[in-house]
């Protein structure tokens, strides 16, 4: 912890950037901080109740974090995946950026979880991490950690939903997205939905039902998962965001294990691996193609 | 019939103003509601086309003429773009009137002046009908209008109107490089000619409508020249959806815009925050 | 002498309602992927009531304001539109074991709704709905209704309100709506010489108070004075500017009114519930936005509940729910924001 603020410190002094993106404590549990303000370094912390994906507050359309000038952002090996995934695609400039990579050791599935982390706790991603920093980083901080062992098997419930008949899953997923209300909280927290007006807000033509009825629901949620595969980096964010208690994840997770089938991508923090959604190899399988 | 109900009516005529500028003509489909409908100017209303939306424009028509109600707009939206894809004979539908309006009364035995930049015009135009109709209640009627150029100039019949009227002065000018070779208004933005052609302060009004920008140099112009900015009046355009107090949308600080507004003068903007 | 109901005859009242065909809308507890949580949802049987759980994760508002609504419906052939109009009168609702909170809320709300043209819709619901509250045994540290002048056993906004005492509960009949449902259940309240049970609520409402302590007078008119602070940029930075505080707030009420097609010449118009947090709130069609950034639309946020209504309707638009607390995916604590505004009117004191 020591490190990290003294980090922040010399980078604030030192006028390498004009503000730190970490982690501080508030009543409740963690939340995002933003200090610009060597004084205000010792408020940083980073534990396993550091959920956030704080890479979401680069993205272009947060103007008034754009406002606060070049930042240092404190990045988990997966937050790390994000930062990469905007500079894949052109949303961001590697070198407008300082980078603290945290040895992370796993985190908890809540910020204001009180219990220890252990596999009740554990945060679905954190399933099988190696919970070491980012090659991205510029600067490491921390004790190597061990992220404690799963408590089962993550994709469980997807196995489950996937061995049900296609009524029985159009059924789950009804009863599931009835409860959606429009929101967009999950497109807010979502560090990939970077678009200046998402095609929700188009109106010309109107893609997408604004109203909160079952085909609007369906409509809104599908796309922003497709819009989403072999994008998603899988922070878990959309899910723990949803007032409305929506398993978003799933769509997202289903997703990601299509194009790991298909198209061989796996999520990473490398920003030079292709997105397959932007790049086009001969032997891409298209025989869905008519 | 609930409140959110609109009525029906039919567009009697299409008026092409600019390239994507128009103005219809409506008139009520009910006998009945068309008899008993009155409005004072100022006030606006909720247009739509069935299958698009609502949208919000101010009634560009005078209430001295009865049997039909006028809306300007521009293309911009998805509402503005499906109602210019409608044809005389359409139906759409309309629901107000709705928030306060001009003091027509008051301003009677007064000289006003009326201030307008582009489609601004639209609000202006219905005081400015409503004055002439009642010419000899007011003193005397200058008209300021400006437009980025001769082409985005609107209702050109009714400017050609009113500067052939000796009750009436009409100074126009457009922005520097909108002018064309036969242009005989002045080159210069709406505050240099109001500086140049406002009439003397004293027992005077101002209304004045037009994009942020010209509102935003006008009101301090006229008060500098001596307006009381009690007699500075203007219409806040925020984005509206219900137009009945209901919807959160046109908040500027305490007031409801659709509800208290959309007519303000000088003096009362003063007391909002700057959220319009 | 105080009425009494056992847990088996407010059952039994509900069977009753429910064979009557009447919608009864009560606290069940659901979980979904292994998520437990309790939410209002239409019971078809008493045993699914939960009124010992946690309080709903969502707000008792959709009972009343449902999030899509539908307005009229329309048809239209060749220019020609012929309008269906949406019924405004509703079936019989009963609503048990609303939290206090959110009973409040209604009554708040009713103010927008008819300080000028009616809302039909809202009022229709309302008249509808019955309203049966049940006293707060339980809270955490997002609570905050004592603060803006409630309590865990607030009566406000309730036909009746239920008061927790040992596996019965102690029935206060607060409206005539609430006398109504009294004379059909007579005896199933018998009265009881049972002396009060003591506050079984006043160690709830203490842990509440301890949340947060509030002058809304002096926070109004800090927040009058103080359109313009630092404090407005440094709080929204962490702001996502998503819908869910509004959406899960009990008295948020901002709507959209969108038109939707269904089928060649058919269509709906219809409202949708909308929040003042995403930047579209407020756009123009020109591009022009008078609420440029997440600082102004956070400011809009806590203006309009403890300045803009309070002086408009004489009302806080805000019951102390703490659910936009408890969802927000930034950290965004209107507790903490309330009291350190509240510090900021403490320090102007009398120079304001």
């Amino acid at each position: 912890m020591e490190e990290l603020r003294e980090l922040a410190k010399k980078l604030l002094q030192e006028k390498q950037v004009n503000a730190v993106v970490g982690y501080e404590c508030d009543r409740r549990g963690v939340r995002p901080a933003f200090v610009d303000d060597p004084a205000g370094c010792d408020r940083l912390v980073f534990d396993h109740r550091c959920v956030q994906n704080l890479p979401a507050y680069l993205s272009p359309r947060r103007t008034n974090v754009a406002g606060l000038g070049r930042l240092a952002v404190v990045v988990k090996q997966c937050d790390a995946r994000a930062v990469a995934g905007l500079i894949r695609e052109s949303q961001l400039k590697r070198e407008n950026l300082v980078l603290i990579g945290v040895r992370c050791g796993g985190v908890a599935a809540n910020p204001n979880e009180s219990r220890e982390l252990g596999a009740e706790t554990l945060a679905l991603r954190c399933y099988g991490c190696s919970g070491t920093e980012t090659a991205m980083a510029d600067y490491v901080v921390g004790e190597p950690k061990t992220v404690p062992a799963a408590g089962g098997d993550r994709d469980a419930r997807l196995a489950e939903i996937e061995k049900m008949s296609p009524e029985e899953r159009l059924a789950l997923w009804k009863e599931w997205l009835s409860r959606c209300t429009r929101c967009h909280a999950c497109r807010q927290v979502c560090p990939m939905c970077f678009c200046e007006r998402c095609v929700a807000e188009k109106t010309q033509p109107n893609w997408i039902e604004s109203s909160p009825h079952i085909q609007g629901n369906f409509s809104w949620n599908v796309t922003r998962a497709l819009h989403l595969a072999g994008r998603c980096v899988d922070c878990g964010e959309c899910e723990r965001a949803c007032p409305a208690q929506i398993p978003l994840g799933l769509l997202n997770r289903k997703l990601a294990k299509i194009m790991s089938a298909r198209y061989g991508f796996a999520v990473t923090d490398d920003p030079s691996t292709p997105a397959p959604i932007g790049s086009y190899r001969l032997d891409d399988g298209q025989e869905f193609i008519l | 019939m609930n409140l959110y109900q609109p009525n029906l009516v039919r567009i009697d005529e299409i008026i092409e103003e600019t390239a994507d500028t128009r103005t219809l003509k409506l008139s009520f489909q009910d006998p009945e509601i068309a008899e008993g409908f009155d409005f004072k100017a100022g006030q606006f209303g909720e247009y739509s086309v069935f299958g698009a939306g609502e949208c919000t424009f101010c009634i560009a028509s005078s209430p001295t003429r009865k049997g039909y109600i006028e809306a300007s707009f521009k293309s911009v939206g998805k509402v503005t773009q499906a109602m210019r894809r409608l044809n005389v004979g359409d139906t759409m539908g309309f629901r107000g009137p709705y928030g306060n309006h001009f003091p027509i009364d008051e301003m009677k035995g007064k000289n006003v002046v009326f201030i307008a930049g582009g489609i601004g015009l639209a609000p202006v135009r219905c005081v400015i009908w409503n004055t002439l109709d009642l010419r000899d209640q007011f003193k005397d009627l200058t008209i300021i209008y400006g437009a980025r150029s001769v082409s985005d100039l609107v209702y050109k019949r009714e400017l050609q109107e009113w500067g052939n009227r000796s009750d009436v002065k009409l100074y126009q000018c457009v922005d520097p490089g909108g002018e064309t070779p036969d242009w005989t208004g002045d080159v210069c933005f709406v505050p240099a000619l109001v500086e140049k052609a406002a009439p003397a302060p004293q027992d005077s009004y101002a209304v004045v409508c037009g994009p942020p920008i010209v509102i935003s140099l006008t009101l301090p112009l006229l008060e500098k020249m001596g307006f009381a900015p009690e007699r500075i009046y203007t219409t806040l355009e925020n984005r509206m959806k219900c137009g009945l107090g209901k919807c959160g949308r046109c908040n500027v600080g305490p007031v409801y815009v659709c509800k208290d507004g959309p007519v303000f003068t000088s003096a009362q903007l003063k007391t909002l925050p700057p959220e319009y | 002498m105080r009425r009494m109901l056992s847990r088996t005859d407010l059952d039994a009242l509900v069977r009753d309602l429910l064979g009557a065909g009447t919608r009864v809308i009560a606290p069940v507890r659901r979980k979904v992927q292994g998520r437990e949580f309790v939410e209002y949802a239409p019971v078809q049987n008493p045993e699914e009531i939960a009124l010992d759980g946690s309080q709903p994760v969502r707000p008792l508002k959709q009972v009343v304001f449902p999030p899509t609504e539908t307005l009229f419906n329309y048809k239209q052939d060749k220019g020609l539109v012929q309008i269906q109009e949406a019924p405004t009168t509703f079936s019989d609702t009963l609503v048990i074991g609303a939290r206090p909170c959110d009973a409040a809320a209604l009554e708040i709300v009713d103010r927008v709704m008819d300080w000028d043209y009616h809302d039909e819709f809202w009022f229709g619901h309302r008249q509808a709905t019955t309203v049966v509250a049940v006293a707060c045994t339980d809270s955490d540290e997002s609570c905050f209704c004592t603060a803006v002048g409630l309590s865990p056993e607030s009566t406000r906004g309730a036909d009746w309100l239920l008061i927790p005492a040992g596996s019965s509960f102690e029935v206060r009949v607060v409206t005539p709506k609430g006398e109504a449902l009294l004379e059909s259940n007579k005896s199933r309240c018998p009265e009881s010489d049972v002396p009060e049970a003591g506050k079984a609520s006043s160690a709830v409402e203490e842990k509440v108070r301890a949340n947060l302590a509030m002058n809304p007078a002096k926070l109004q008119e800090w927040l009058g004075a103080h359109f313009e602070h630092p404090l407005w940029q440094k709080i929204a930075l962490r702001c996502h500017g998503c819908g869910a505080c509004a959406f899960v707030c009990p008295t948020c009420h901002c709507f959209d009114i969108v038109d939707e097609l269904e089928g060649v010449g058919r269509g709906a118009r219809r409202r949708n519930w909308d929040a003042c947090q995403p930047a579209l709130f407020t756009l123009h069609g020109s591009g022009h936005n008078p609420r440029k950034d997440q600082s102004a639309r956070f400011r809009q946020r806590v203006m309009h509940k403890f300045s803009i209504y309070p002086s408009r309707f004489g009302e806080i638009l805000c019951t102390g729910c703490g659910r936009c607390i408890r969802v927000c995916a930034a950290g965004m604590d209107l507790i903490a924001i309330l009291a350190e505004i509240g510090q900021n009117a403490e320090e102007a004191g009398s120079t304001l």
